[in-house]
Parts: C-alpha cells; sequence; structure tokens
C-alpha cells in the first residue's frame, strides 16, 4: 500500500457523495431537460442503475484483489505489460477529467461572481488548497469530507427550504406524456456521471471496516440518486420546462429568495455548496490521479509528485476546452462515451477476465 | 593566556559544560573524608555567594558540614532540628551510657530505624540470596528491626546492614563510646580514628547491595535528627541537585556519602484565583509557581493512588522539575509513552515557563493551532486527567499543559460543567458562532463592500454607501487599519501598568472610534465591525487559541479583499484541511467531529447533562469505557431501588 491512512465507510460515502453531486447539482436539470422534458425527475433514478453496476463491479474486485486498487489489479488480472497499460488510461483519464473539472470550477466561478478575475487565476487557488490536502493522503481527505460535507447539506436543505412557497407541484404534470421514453434518454448522461463511483475501488482497501464497504457504497448511490431527483424536482417546480434554458438553474433559484426583506440573494450560499463540494471532488480526483501516477510509474512514494501533478492539472483544465460552450459540448457528447468506457467498461472487462482466469486471481487472494 | 588568545569569547579555555550531567566533578562519590568533599564542593560551588558551607564539630568530635542555599532553605528548622541535636545531643550523653544502656538503646533504634525503613525494602530483600542459610534473611525490614534486637551480633557480619547496625550498639561491650548518634563502628572500638574503621563495617554492605550505590552507605543510621525528609547522597551530583532544591546537606567526616534533609522554604505565592480563566462558579483556587503546591492541589482534586506523577528535569542549567501526571488505567499506555519520549528528547538549557514545553513537544511546530492546552485551573486539570490526558506541571510558572488536546477542548470552559446544560450548551453555541464572526467578519464586510454589493438590501446598502461617501480608503484598507489598530490597543492594555491602562482605552475609544469616524477616515460600520470582531475573539475561553484566530483573520482579509468571497471560502478551506491535517498526540486536532464519534459529540455540539456523559471522551478502546455508571437520570424516585 502506497497509502496507508485509512477511512471509515461514513468517510467513503461522504467521498463519494460529491464526486457525483457537487457536478451534477448544477447542471443536471438542464442536461435531463433536454431529452426528457417534464419526466426529467425520473432521469436520475434510471441513471442509478449505472451507480449500482459500477458500485458492484469494484466490490467484486475488491472481494478478489482485497489490498489492491484498480492499477494493480490490472497488472494481475492482464499481465504486466497490459496491466500497465490500463494503469496510463486510468492516468491520463484522471489527468483529463480532474482538468476539465477544474474548468468547470473556473468557468461557474468567473462566469456568476467574480467576471473579471482571470479564470487560471481561481483555478489555481483552489488547487493549491487541493494539494495541501492531497498531500496529507486519503486520511486527511476523509477527514475534510467529514467537515465539509455535512456543512454543504445543511446549506442545502436551508436552501430548498426558502425555495418551498414558490413551488408548484402542478408544474409536474401531465406525467409520462410521451411514455418512459423520454426520461430514459434524459438518463444517458447523468448515468454517466453515476460511472464516477469508480473510484470506491480506490477507496475499499484504504477501509477500516472493509466488511461494510458495500453497503455504504450502495447507500452513497442512493444518497446521490435521492439529492440529483430532488434537485430536478425543485427546479421543474420552479420553472418548469423552462428549467432546460438556464446553464445554472439552482443558481438562478437562489436569486428568487426573498425571506423576510433581509436574506436575498442567496447566491453565495449557492456558491458556497458548489466551492466546497467541488472542494472534496477535486481534492479527490487529484488524489487519484496522483494516486494511479505513482502506482503505474512503480513509485515508493507519492508524496513528492503531489505539487506537480497539480500543476499538470491546471494545464488541463486549461488547455483542454477552448471556452464555456464547448465545454458543455463535450460534456453533452464525447466525455459520455470517455467516462463510461474508463469507469465501466474496463472495470467489467477485468472482471470478467479475473472470473476467466479465476484460478490465478484465486491464489492472488489466498496470498 | 593562550586560552584566551584562542577563545573568541574570552571566556577561560575550558569553561564547565553547559551539561551539569557531563562535568566529571559531578561524578564524584561522596567519600569518607569530608576535608576531600569539602574541597570538591567548594570547587564547584566557587564563586557562589549565596551556598552556605557551615562546618562544626559534633557532640564527640567529630568534624561535620552543613551546607545550603541561603534563601531556600528553612534556617532555623536547621538549626533546630539538625545542628542542634548533631551538637548537643552528643555533649550530654556520656552521662548516660553506664546507666543507660538499654534506654540509649531504645531511642537509637527508632530515629534510625525511620530512614532505614525507608530505604531498606530493597536491600532487605537481597540477603536472602546471599548470605546461605540465614534464617533471618527472608524477614521483612519492619519485622527485622524490632526482632532484630536480640540476634543483633550474629546479623551485623552478614551485612544486613541496617537492620543489624542500630542494636548493635546497646549490646557493644564498650559503653565508652558514648555517641549513640555515631556511627555502627563505634561500640567495637571508640578510641580508634573513625575512618579507618568506617571502611571495614561499611564493607559488607558495599558488597551486598552493590546495585545501589545511594543507599549502600548510610550516614543517617542512628542519628537523632527529627526530620521526616531525609534522603541520602551518595555523590556531588546528588548533594547539588538537593542543595539547589532547597535541601540541606549534611556530611560527617568518617561516613561516606551525605544526607538531604527536606527543609526547603522559601518566599511563595498563595494560590490565587486564576487571572486569565476567570468563573462565576467554581473553584477560585489557581496553580502558582510551586510545583509542590499544584501536585498537592491536583491530589487534592484525586486522592485516588491511581493519579500517578512522574517526575523529570529538563534543562542542563536550570534542572527544572517537571511532572507527568496522568491516571493509571484511564490515560493509554501508548500516549504516556509518547509524552515521556518527547520529554526525553528536550535537551535545552532551561526551562522558564511551560511555553518552552509546549513548543518542544508539539505535534506540528509551523502550526498556528495551539496543540497542547495550557491552564492554570486545577480544577480544569483534574478534569482532563480524568478525561484520560495527561498533564504536564512545570516548576516555575502556574501554567499547567493538557495533552492531547483538540480544537473543542480549546473552545471550552471549566465552567460549562458546572452550570446547568441548557446554559452550558447556549453558551457553547453562542461562543461557535462568535468564534466564526472572530474569524470571518471583517473579511466578509470588506468581501461584500467591494465584490458583492447586490446581497445586501437595498436601504442597508444605501445608509452603507452614505456612511463610507467621504471615506478616502477602499474597505480592504480601512479594514486593515481599523483591526491592527485595534490589536495594538488590545496589546498595550495588556502591558500598560494598570494606572495607564484606563488612559489608553479612553484614547481608543475616543480617537479611534469617534474621532476617526467624524473626520471621516473610518466609517461608522467599519467601527462596529471591528469592535464586534474584538469582542467576539473574546469569547473564545483559551486565550491562545483566540490567539490563533485573531491572527489568521489577516491573511482572510486579504484575501476577500483580492478573491471576493471565493477568498474567504479559500482561506476558510485552507484552515480546514490545515486542522485535518493536524493531530495532538495522535488525537485528530477536530476529533470527534471528524473522525465522527457520536458519543463524543455529545459534549461537542450540546454540553449533555453528566448522567449522559458516560463514555469516555478520548479515541480508541479504554479499559473500562465508562466514566459512570448508567440509569443515574435523576427523577421524583427516593434514593436507590426504585429509580
Amino acid at each position: 500500500m502506497l497509502d496507508n491512512g485509512k477511512i471509515t465507510p461514513m468517510q467513503m460515502l461522504l467521498l463519494l457523495f460529491p464526486t457525483i453531486v457537487a457536478t451534477a447539482v448544477l447542471l443536471v436539470p438542464s442536461v435531463t431537460e433536454r431529452h426528457a422534458g417534464r419526466d426529467m425527475w425520473l432521469s436520475p433514478i434510471w441513471a442509478m442503475l449505472a451507480g449500482f453496476a459500477v458500485v458492484l463491479t469494484a466490490w467484486a474486485l475488491h472481494r478478489r484483489f482485497p489490498d489492491d486498487t484498480l492499477i494493480e489489479i490490472g497488472e494481475r488480472v492482464l499481465g504486466k505489460a497490459p496491466g500497465r497499460i490500463v494503469g496510463i488510461i486510468y492516468v491520463f483519464f484522471y489527468w483529463h477529467a480532474g482538468g476539465m473539472l477544474v474548468r468547470q470550477y473556473g468557468e461557474f466561478v468567473s462566469g456568476v461572481f467574480l467576471m473579471e478575475t482571470p479564470t487560471p487565476v481561481i483555478m489555481g487557488g483552489m488547487l493549491v488548497v487541493c494539494a495541501y490536502a492531497v498531500r496529507g493522503g486519503v486520511e486527511v481527505l476523509g477527514r475534510c469530507a467529514q467537515i465539509i460535507i455535512p456543512a454543504v447539506l445543511g446549506m442545502y436543505a436551508l436552501l430548498v427550504l426558502l425555495q418551498l412557497p414558490s413551488l408548484e407541484p402542478g408544474r409536474l404534470l401531465p406525467m409520462f406524456e410521451f411514455g418512459i421514453l423520454p426520461s430514459l434518454k434524459g438518463s444517458i448522461v447523468p448515468q454517466a456521471w453515476y460511472t464516477e463511483f469508480i473510484a470506491v475501488s480506490f477507496l475499499y482497501p484504504s477501509l477500516t471496516d472493509r466488511s461494510k464497504g458495500l453497503r455504504w457504497a450502495v447507500f452513497a448511490v442512493l444518497l446521490v440518486a435521492f439529492f440529483l431527483t430532488l434537485t430536478n424536482l425543485v427546479a421543474l417546480m420552479l420553472f418548469g420546462e423552462m428549467a432546460g434554458r438556464l446553464v445554472y438553474p439552482v443558481m438562478s433559484a437562489a436569486r428568487y429568495i426573498v425571506v423576510a426583506d433581509f436574506l436575498e440573494h442567496l447566491e453565495a450560499f449557492v456558491m458556497a455548496i458548489w466551492v466546497f463540494g467541488t472542494f472534496v471532488k477535486i481534492a479527490l480526483f487529484y488524489h487519484l490521479l496522483v494516486q494511479c501516477t505513482a502506482r503505474t510509474a512503480g513509485l515508493s512514494d507519492w508524496r513528492p509528485i503531489a505539487m506537480p501533478v497539480g500543476l499538470l492539472i491546471l494545464l488541463s483544465g486549461i488547455w483542454s476546452v477552448p471556452n464555456l460552450q464547448e465545454m458543455i459540448d463535450v460534456l453533452d457528447s464525447s466525455s459520455v462515451f470517455e467516462l463510461v468506457s474508463v469507469q465501466l467498461a474496463i472495470p467489467v472487462l477485468l472482471l470478467l477476465v479475473a472470473l476467466i482466469r479465476g484460478k490465478k486471481a484465486a491464489a492472488a487472494e489466498a496470498k | 593566556m593562550g586560552g584566551l588568545a584562542r577563545n573568541p569569547s574570552g571566556r577561560p579555555a575550558s569553561p564547565p559544560p553547559s551539561d551539569m550531567r557531563a562535568d566529571p566533578r559531578m561524578q564524584a562519590p561522596l567519600s569518607a573524608n569530608l576535608g576531600e568533599n569539602e574541597s570538591l564542593l567548594r570547587d564547584v560551588y566557587a564563586d557562589c555567594a549565596d551556598v552556605v558551607f557551615r562546618r562544626f564539630a559534633t557532640g564527640d568530635g567529630t568534624n561535620a558540614l552543613v551546607l545550603y542555599v541561603d534563601g531556600l532553605t528553612n534556617i532555623e528548622e536547621l538549626d533546630r532540628c539538625v545542628l542542634a541535636p548533631l551538637m548537643l545531643q552528643t555533649a550530654d550523653l556520656p552521662a548516660r551510657p553506664p546507666s543507660g544502656q538499654p534506654q540509649a538503646a531504645q531511642p537509637f533504634a527508632q530515629p534510625a530505624g525511620q530512614p532505614a525503613q525507608s530505604q531498606g525494602p530493597p536491600q532487605a530483600a537481597e540477603p536472602p540470596e546471599q548470605p546461605p542459610g540465614q534464617p533471618e534473611g527472608p524477614t521483612a525490614p519492619q519485622a527485622a528491626q524490632p526482632s532484630a534486637q536480640p540476634p543483633g551480633q550474629p546479623a551485623q557480619s552478614q551485612g544486613q546492614p541496617r537492620a543489624a547496625e542500630p542494636p548493635a550498639q546497646p549490646s557493644g561491650p564498650q559503653p565508652t563510646a558514648p555517641p549513640p548518634g555515631q556511627s555502627p563502628a563505634q561500640p567495637e572500638q571508640s578510641p580508634g580514628p573513625p575512618p579507618t574503621r568506617q571502611p571495614t563495617t561499611q564493607q559488607p554492605p558495599a558488597q551486598q547491595p552493590s546495585v545501589q550505590p545511594p543507599d549502600s552507605p548510610d550516614p543517617l543510621a542512628n542519628l537523632r535528627i527529627p526530620v521526616s525528609g531525609a534522603k541520602p547522597v551518595a555523590d556531588i551530583a546528588g548533594a547539588v541537585r538537593e542543595i539547589s532544591i532547597g535541601g540541606a546537606v549534611l556530611l560527617i567526616d568518617g561516613r561516606p556519602g551525605g544526607v538531604a534533609f527536606v527543609l526547603s522554604n522559601w518566599e511563595k505565592r498563595s494560590p490565587d484565583e486564576p487571572k486569565a480563566e476567570p468563573v462565576i462558579r467554581g473553584s477560585r483556587e489557581g496553580f502558582t509557581e510551586t510545583i509542590a503546591d499544584n501536585t498537592a492541589q491536583l491530589r487534592r482534586k484525586i486522592r485516588s493512588p491511581q493519579l500517578k506523577m512522574r517526575e523529570f528535569e529538563i534543562g542542563r542549567l536550570s534542572r527544572t522539575r517537571v511532572i507527568v501526571a496522568y491516571i493509571e488505567g484511564l490515560a493509554d499506555a501508548a500516549l504516556i509513552e509518547d509524552v515521556t519520549a518527547r520529554l526525553g528528547r528536550i535537551d535545552i538549557d532551561g526551562i522558564l515557563e511551560s511555553g518552552y514545553i509546549e513548543e518542544l513537544i508539539e505535534d506540528n511546530p509551523w502550526s498556528p493551532f495551539p496543540q497542547v492546552l495550557s491552564t492554570e485551573r486545577p480544577d480544569a486539570a483534574a478534569a482532563s486527567l480524568l478525561e484520560g490526558r495527561v498533564v504536564l506541571l512545570v516548576d516555575g510558572t502556574p501554567f499547567a499543559l493538557v495533552v492531547p488536546t483538540s480544537l473543542f477542548s480549546l473552545l471550552q470552559s471549566a465552567e460549562d460543567y458546572y452550570q446547568r446544560f441548557w446554559i452550558s450548551t447556549s453558551i457553547r453555541w453562542l461562543r461557535y458562532l462568535f468564534f466564526l464572526l472572530s474569524l470571518l467578519l471583517p473579511s466578509v464586510y470588506v468581501a461584500v463592500l467591494t465584490y458583492h454589493q447586490e446581497m445586501l438590501p437595498t436601504t442597508l446598502l444605501l445608509s452603507m454607501a452614505r456612511s463610507r461617501e467621504e471615506v478616502p480608503f477602499p474597505a480592504l484598507v480601512e479594514a486593515l487599519l481599523m483591526e491592527i489598530t485595534f490589536e495594538a490597543l488590545r496589546e498595550a492594555g495588556v502591558r500598560l501598568p494598570k494606572q495607564v491602562g484606563t488612559a489608553v482605552s479612553i484614547v481608543g475609544a475616543l480617537v479611534i472610534g469617534e474621532a476617526a469616524v467624524s473626520a471621516g477616515l473610518v466609517s461608522a460600520p467599519m467601527v462596529m465591525v471591528v469592535s464586534l470582531t474584538g469582542i467576539a475573539s473574546f469569547t473564545i475561553p483559551r486565550y491562545s487559541a483566540g490567539f490563533a484566530f485573531r491572527m489568521l483573520r489577516f491573511p482572510i482579509i486579504l484575501l476577500a479583499g483580492t478573491l471576493g468571497l471565493l477568498g474567504i471560502m479559500l482561506g476558510v478551506l485552507a484552515i480546514i484541511v490545515h486542522m485535518c491535517r493536524l493531530r495532538s498526540f495522535g488525537v485528530p486536532y477536530l476529533y470527534p467531529l471528524s473522525p465522527m464519534n457520536g458519543n463524543a459529540m455529545r459534549d461537542i455540539f450540546i454540553r449533555a447533562p453528566w448522567w449522559m456523559l458516560g463514555a469516555r471522551p478520548l479515541p480508541g478502546e479504554p479499559i473500562n469505557p465508562r466514566r459512570q455508571s448508567g440509569g443515574q437520570r435523576p427523577g421524583p424516585e427516593p434514593g436507590d431501588g426504585q429509580g
């Protein structure tokens, strides 16, 4: 084990939760509305199935190779050279995904709050804080998530509560106007997000209580589905089908909140939710990239590469897409394929090969 | 001269090593030759005007020497209880011996017996192995004392040193040896020169308890000195140690080793109300600068012998006493080992305050947060002990250190546990709120005014804009100016003599507040923000923690001035990450919030009533996991049985 830190199952849940929710909570209404229309609240629930598939695959692999992450599993199952290739794929995947994520964060903040601040500065500031957390190892990440995520959940609950008076349940009707198909189509993009649950494969070996791993991972998937559905419902009941035309419907919703003529313009709340949640997500992806790199390259210590890797993430964030419109386009199209193939197809493939060459894997497990 | 030339500092060529333990002179044993000892000690204490060497002759004409530090030792007691008996007792004794053999015998045995008992066990345990077929060997030392009198002579040769010698005297055939307070050698051949015989009698003991050099010579044997605290000293280092803590060391010609009498008595402060941690309800007693008083205060609160106090001596020159107190069975053994190991690592010239130790044992020396709690309240220290923590007492300071410490113990006050739990719970929340305000209020003000004006309700925004109309500075500069001024005022208020202190507060309130606003240099809301922040930072009950947060608000103000609310969030995130990385003696700094522990959180978000605080508050598997028996919730049911 490169990182000897231990996290509790609950910390694992709190690390996984923002991995999907932090990005999705802003984008999911507009993305799902495009295909699902009024039935968009159902899409996250369909998409949840992909989450279960990933979590179960990761668990099956973990049962066979209890101390290994995907990188080592790849080498054990496929052999040295092909295993390295799997490792390299993951390194590049997380590099790209991390970059996109940081870029998304930068675009959101500079687009909504700090319009005159250069995006790289915003991205760099976040990466510096993340680097500090990543150097502490998975244990520090787990503890940070345990502090931050409950606070984020509290703020989110407050936001929903304050919007309650303006919600109109009538906007949900008629349901299933065009059958069930639109909501299924709407779930294509979210299910790709759910595959990000593969991060669990890197967290299982660090658990203090491994027997509870699956239970908490499944719980995390359910919690994520609940939150995305809630977000969609709120957006739908607030804006109707107009939700699809807003880039950040949750953000716009917060603008309407007025409490007692004093609490107005709660965008700061949304930004806090977004920044804190995204911090955990970026830190986790950053951590995974550092771990994948160190494991693939066979390093004995990962701490020295933590800072340089952060710089690389910043670069990939700057270079991968030219502007926000194109980024949304990428997220909507090719990124779906990228996410699903790397995060679902490869693990399933590894599991199948391990099942076929079962004996070898079992011997490894016996050790 | 050559030495001077070589040594740029102008000191003598070979200054004494700064570490006393490395000084070869210190290792010299105290021999039986008084003159030798005296010259050694005089050499060690050359140019020490405060060390008093008092030479005198005991009743039988043996030379003796008492030395002590002027002002540290109770001279009256020394005169009355050490010098007087030695000098006078012997003078009237020659009259007694003819008639008084038995009488003389009885009194001897007792005074001699007292110290013998205290040092006896280790030695008395040994004879069983060495003298084969010695039936009396295994007898317990106390039992040996009275019963050894009849068979005293045979025992003498076997060298059960302590128990055997006193009875040897009465049975000694030559009652010419009048001084009963003298060495065991005396009875046999009194007229002879003592030094020559001393070794012979001392040899058997020297062979036997070879393990314990300090105990082997018992210079106190059958001396009648009514002082309870008497310790044998074997070498110069031991003598120096005792002298410097206020003991008086007695050396008698012809006896190897010396005796230190604990007669320390110096001017000290009586326990006072702790100035930095006052309470409304609770003990008014604080620690003092004298470590013995502090240990006594702890012992008075926790009487169980499970309260252990290990003593250390730290500081090459200061030789400061440090006591590690913990409760056996509650404090984690690994923790105690960790603390002692870290203390053992310290190698420094002097420890003048527990702050030295704090900085030398903490986990992360660069962190702005205190990782060790310092308190001058014995009740707080005792409460920490009961929670399984370790308390470090340092001589010379009323501030005890408590480890491990988490952020939350720094945000709690001793009084939280003495008030009704509703009061304490609401006060805790008030404290948490103001703790956040003290960190964030000025920076939020700066960020909102600079970047996010739209967040304010229109009327508020208008009135703020009006008040800022004349102010020539941007909000960031204004905030920094006022905050720094406030810190300066606070510091001046602490340092200045009380009489001038009021002047400072008047100047602060009038000039900085009123005048600055009416001159248009500062806006009125800013003054409010600054004063609110100041008040907020004083709600944190621990000064060191409050200071850490007050300090951190400056970088956050700067971040707020450059990145607005985002900067504040990044700053808060960095602080959270830092705290998540911190540990204090193995315990995560944010415990029990993260890693989460539901039971321990009862003492964080609320102060649960005492009957609910059953679980031990520190992480790990304690030996006895409950602090109290369950089911103690009080109600109207009378007494036990029905509840």
